[in-house]
């Protein structure tokens, strides 16, 4: 068979029909925040609870505990989802039985 | 696009939710690239994915919103698989390349009448036999369209050998192709 058939053959064999528009898997998703928020963290402190409130973001029930918590500012601002159930859930299910408005993990589920 | 503008601002600015919606809206742009240039290998999605993101993030200071996020996403994404592949390929072993009496390779195999989707799940089970600097050869060339001289370009190897790997890689998937129809 000449070089350019068999070309031919494997170019129709390996297309696809085309690129499909799947979204990627909510367990995906989270378990990417999760890392992608660690590496932000690793070079500095995260924007605090009360700018993110500013910026018209809602924050989960938890998070708005430590936003009105009287504690100093610094102590607000870690990754607070590293402890928080929800967090594990999400990373290994891809439909989580978590249902918080406004936690992110609750929203790559939905989304 | 000023909404990509504030999200970007808000992500460089470390807001946790905005960082949310960054990852949930590249996610699916991303999946759907990589996954569709890897099928079925898909194991190192995750891994790509997340490279990507990665990249795009400590690159967003200099993004000016001239295109879309998307596009400019999804260029990233399109480098690392690109590098990916060229990693892979690099780092095999070149066997002994002087059997290339291999070429050309004959393929009395595929059934004209084959259905599509039946014909579709037979070559993603075979790919997924094949070795992986095999499978990974054969998608660069012929799923992403690259020209054997890109490929030797781009992975430092000749021509030639990059020829005689897509050879091989063609005639062990012909062989596994046949084995499974015995």
């Amino acid at each position: 068979m000449p070089e350019a058939d068999v070309d031919k053959v494997f170019r129709s064999l390996l297309s696809v029909p085309h690129e499909t528009t799947d979204q990627a898997p909510a367990s995906l998703k989270a378990r990417l925040y999760s890392a992608f928020i660690r590496r932000q963290q690793e070079s500095g402190p995260l924007a605090s609870l009360d700018a993110t409130v500013a910026s018209a973001h809602g924050i989960c029930v938890f998070e708005k505990l430590v936003q009105i918590a009287p504690v100093a500012e610094k102590v607000k601002s870690p990754f607070f989802c590293q402890v928080c159930h929800a967090r594990v859930l999400a990373e290994n299910f891809d439909n989580p039985p978590i249902f918080w408005p406004h936690c992110p993990y609750v929203e790559f589920k939905q989304s | 696009m000023a909404d990509e503008q504030r999200l970007v601002a808000d992500v460089l600015a470390k807001d946790r939710k905005a960082t949310a919606d960054f990852v949930s809206r590249c996610s699916d742009w991303v999946y759907s690239f990589v996954r569709y240039r890897l099928t079925p290998r898909t194991e190192m999605v995750e891994d790509l994915m997340q490279e990507t993101l990665l990249a795009a993030w400590q690159g967003l200071p200099n993004f000016r919103g001239d295109g879309s996020l998307r596009s400019w996403v999804l260029g990233i994404a399109r480098h690392k698989v690109e590098e990916y592949y060229r990693r892979s390929i690099r780092e095999a072993e070149s066997p002994n390349d002087e059997d290339s009496a291999l070429e050309p390779t004959v393929i009395p195999m595929i059934e004209q009448q084959l259905d599509t989707a039946m014909q579709q799940e037979r070559v993603q089970a075979t790919l997924v036999l094949l070795p992986e600097t095999y499978g990974l050869a054969l998608l660069w060339r012929y799923r992403d369209g690259k020209s054997a001289r890109e490929m030797a370009e781009l992975t430092g190897k000749t021509e030639k050998a990059i020829e005689r790997l897509l050879a091989r890689a063609r005639e062990d998937f012909r062989r596994r192709w046949n084995d499974a129809r015995s």
